[in-house]
């Protein structure tokens, strides 16, 4: 309680602070909000500028704009189906069909209430016990354990967005496929690069989410207004109502707790957090048939997973030193830049400024409420804009999003060659969603297999001698049998 | 008389030349005006790691000195091999500089690139040239010492993990490999590639050894989460003098360095290549880098090479990893 005290005044008792509270907050909306240009390019732009603030004003603002970035990214997915970031991917899924039915206010009504409340709740977990549950996490996760998780992940990224379990499958593993490209995690030997610079890094996923989502619904609703089929979507501004989230509390609930675990460990954080509570509210649902085609559960669900994920990416970072993603990467130079070493005893040496990050954060996820409901309020109306203005913004965006990546054209081509495969695969019933978390998996799940198999000894036994691991790896596989029956039993009874 | 007159001038100039030289930075003229634009310098590391915290430690120096903004650029990807792409195909004008790390000679020693770190390119200015230590976690009753983990390696060979960035052909492995057949014991290398994971491993007691450079890990040894057994240097330096040494354990190889540095092209026009160092040292020079350096136990050995000094250490670097036989 003194500590929190110690964070308000901090943050209260200083003007700067404040003014750099609320700038940070608008800028991570408005960034969010366009495609490709996430809070990770405004983290890149400030971090020189950094310098010249106090060490708690730089950390205080990167915290905000992780908060505010992890919402603002589900606006653009619901209204147009270009995910701000991974994270937000699974909100388009269900946030776009609501769009298109005119109930875009309900959606991100849904997405800020969610987001608000899992961000809140987050925080308040992430000051009671952030030095125990750090601690904690790095001696349970071990490679073992990664694998594992992502070996289950993978199931939901099979059950996600596509026609039927066969198509989502080899969607995935179309993702896996093309997580095989560029350098290997084991030794760093190149494959499929032919001979190329640029393959070596790799595919990454900003331009293929960028392709398969914004370019190619581009081409779906060009090919409307070619065939006179295009209708504008309606701008609704009912808002969901008390009993609306009410109805929706256990889905709330669950979605945090997953959120929240995966935001803790290091490398996993908030996209996998949003699938697999996506997931579970599609599995536990009296509707699954209803997913994917506007349920506002699925919005719920992600968008409550994601910014849970927030207060838990900051636990490893202030417990340990131990960044998760690319935002939390930049608190680490932060730090560094002002001359503080990030590690064990950032929480003992910094204590006023982990403290002031925490109310700061806290906060933030209050104002989204307040300042999402404005928003809300004005954005909608963006989808007045006539498509055929709208179409060339979008893809200019993207282009300069793909670009702002790593600065080159390279992953600009890579978005187009995805946008056209993306318009194909959708239109025969493949996942989307489900390729981009195979890419994703791919690369952080190989390089922690052949981590976890060296130091298991190269017994496959060694799996199930790690209770976590084990549970995971069970519950992965009894997932897959499933749903192979489910669908043998599907097709035998049409 | 006359002899003494002459010694006494030489001496005054020696005195004037060992004060002056690491210390002035009597101003170079720019060449034709050369930069009077943004410099761009790429990183071809991510956001938040060691090259990208010294790059943006040596832009803000750089831009004191040069007078003109000094844009970092972070191009990550394949081992530091991304990034070039970009740096070879920018203009040779020296407008445009890459931060680079001794991987520079494992991807030439190994084939990866065509373009030879020592003479297609090279440091205008070598800024980190840092030792290697093996830590354990303090609490780790098997081996509290470099003797108990060589007994004990000797017992359980392969049994001990050493968590590092195994890549082929890197300085770890090849140093590793080297201590290795030197202590005639055999480790396990488990490679991470992102430090955070490295560092979890060990606290987390997912490995049992990790291959790391001091300024990385400070603050564990501070929070004493871990704890140097072994420095990879032939003599104990200031800061770790109770942590044995190569010659304290006999051992017979040439330790190896991680080393970073700022490249340019041996295409920039000399006059710019020349300003180019005497900027670089310059911004090295000055306090508030030296400060940035300090904290990374760069002063504990000689962490500077001009020109001609960078292309012998990127030289002998990649000799002596082509007789490892490194290879793709």
């Amino acid at each position: 309680m003194e500590n929190l005290w110690i964070g308000i005044v901090s943050l209260f008792g200083d003007p700067i602070a404040l003014l750099l509270f609320f700038a940070a907050l608008v800028a991570g909306l408005l960034f969010a909000a366009l495609p490709g240009i996430n809070m990770v390019t405004l983290g890149a732009i400030i971090l020189p500028f950094t310098i010249y603030l106090e060490p708690s004003q730089a950390i205080m603002i990167y915290g905000v704009i992780y908060v505010a970035g992890t919402y603002g990214g589900a606006v653009m997915a619901i209204l147009f189906n270009i995910p701000g970031s991974a994270e937000n991917a699974p909100t388009a899924l269900d946030g776009y069909p609501l769009t298109q039915q005119g109930k875009a206010g309900l959606a991100i009504g849904a997405a800020i209430v969610s987001s608000s409340l899992g961000g809140i709740l987050a925080t308040i977990l992430m000051m009671i016990a952030a030095p125990k549950i750090g601690r904690w996490a790095i001696h349970a996760f071990g490679p073992p354990e990664m694998f594992a998780l992502i070996f289950f992940g993978l199931n939901v990224a099979a059950s996600v967005g596509a026609e039927t379990f066969w198509k989502g499958w080899l969607s995935v593993m179309l993702g896996l496929l093309l997580a095989c490209i560029g350098t290997d995690p084991a030794g760093g030997l190149t494959r499929f690069s032919f001979g190329t610079y640029y393959l070596l890094a790799g595919i990454h996923f900003i331009p293929l989410i960028l392709g398969f989502f914004a370019i190619s619904e581009v081409f779906v609703q060009g090919e409307k207004m070619v065939t006179l089929k295009y209708k504008a979507p309606k701008v609704g501004l009912t808002f969901p109502s008390f009993r609306d989230f009410w109805n929706m509390k256990i889905c709330i609930i669950r979605s945090w707790i997953l959120g929240f675990c995966a935001g803790v460990l290091p490398g996993i954080g908030a996209t996998l957090a949003a699938f697999l509570s996506y997931n579970e509210a599609k599995r536990w649902s009296k509707h699954p048939e209803r997913f994917g085609k506007g349920e506002l559960e699925g919005v719920v669900a992600s968008e409550t997973a994601n910014n849970a994920a927030t207060g838990g990416a900051m636990i490893p970072l202030l417990a340990l030193g131990l960044p998760g993603g690319a935002i939390t990467a930049m608190m680490i130079s932060v730090f560094m830049i002002h001359g503080m070493e990030p590690g064990p005893l950032i929480m003992v040496r910094a204590h006023a400024l982990v403290w002031e990050l925490f109310v700061a954060m806290f906060l933030a996820n209050l104002f989204i409420f307040f300042l999402g409901y404005l928003e809300t309020r004005t954005v909608v109306n963006l989808l007045k804009i006539p498509f055929r203005l709208l179409c060339p913004i979008i893809l200019l965006l993207s282009t300069i999003g793909s670009y702002a990546l790593r600065n080159s054209l390279f992953d600009v081509w890579v978005m187009i060659l995805a946008g056209i495969a993306g318009y194909f695969l959708r239109r025969s019933g493949y996942s989307v969603a489900g390729i981009i978390l195979g890419v994703i998996l791919g690369k952080i799940g190989e390089s922690a297999f052949v981590k976890a198999i060296i130091i298991i000894d190269y017994s496959w036994l060694g799996f199930f001698d790690r209770p976590v691991c084990a549970v995971l790896l069970v519950g992965g596989l009894v997932t897959l049998g499933w749903n192979v029956y489910s669908s043998f039993r599907k097709r035998s009874t049409p | 008389m006359e002899k003494n007159t002459f010694w006494r001038i030489a001496l005054v100039l020696t005195l004037v030349a060992v004060f002056a030289l690491p210390a002035t930075p009597f101003a170079m003229e720019k060449p034709n005006g050369f930069p009077n634009r943004p410099m761009t310098m790429i990183v071809p590391y991510g956001a938040g790691g060691g090259s990208d915290q010294l790059a943006r430690a040596m832009a803000t120096a750089l831009e004191k000195v040069v007078g003109v903004p000094v844009k970092v650029v972070n191009k990550p990807g394949g081992s530091g091999v991304a990034g070039l792409s970009d740096f070879f195909m920018a203009r040779p004008d020296g407008y445009t500089i890459t931060e680079h790390i001794d991987d520079a000679a494992t991807l030439y020693a190994s084939g990866v690139i065509k373009e030879n770190p020592s003479e297609d390119w090279y440091p205008a200015c070598i800024a980190q040239i840092a030792f290697s230590q093996i830590y354990v976690r303090p609490d780790d009753k098997r081996f509290p010492d470099w003797d108990a983990f060589v007994k004990y390696a000797k017992e359980n060979p392969g049994k001990i993990k050493l968590a590092n960035v195994a890549n082929v052909g890197s300085m770890e492995r090849v140093v590793t490999s080297l201590l290795e057949d030197d202590q005639g014991i055999k480790l396990t290398q488990v490679s991470f590639d992102k430090p955070a994971e490295r560092y979890g491993a060990l606290v987390g007691g997912h490995v049992d050894a990790l291959f790391e450079q001091p300024g990385d890990v400070r603050p564990y040894m501070e929070s004493n989460d871990m704890k140097p057994i072994l420095t990879i240097l032939n003599e104990r330096p200031k800061a770790f003098s109770d942590v044995v040494c190569l010659n304290d354990i006999g051992a017979k190889f040439k330790p190896l360095f991680r080393f970073r540095g700022f490249f340019i092209r041996k295409d920039v026009p000399k006059d710019r290549q020349k300003y180019l160092e005497w900027a670089l040292k310059t911004a090295w020079n000055s306090d508030e880098f030296q400060k940035f350096n300090r904290k990374k136990y760069m002063h504990l050995i000689n962490s500077y090479r001009d020109i001609e000094g960078g292309k012998v250490l990127v030289e002998e670097t990649v000799e002596t990893y082509r007789k490892m036989g490194v290879k793709k």
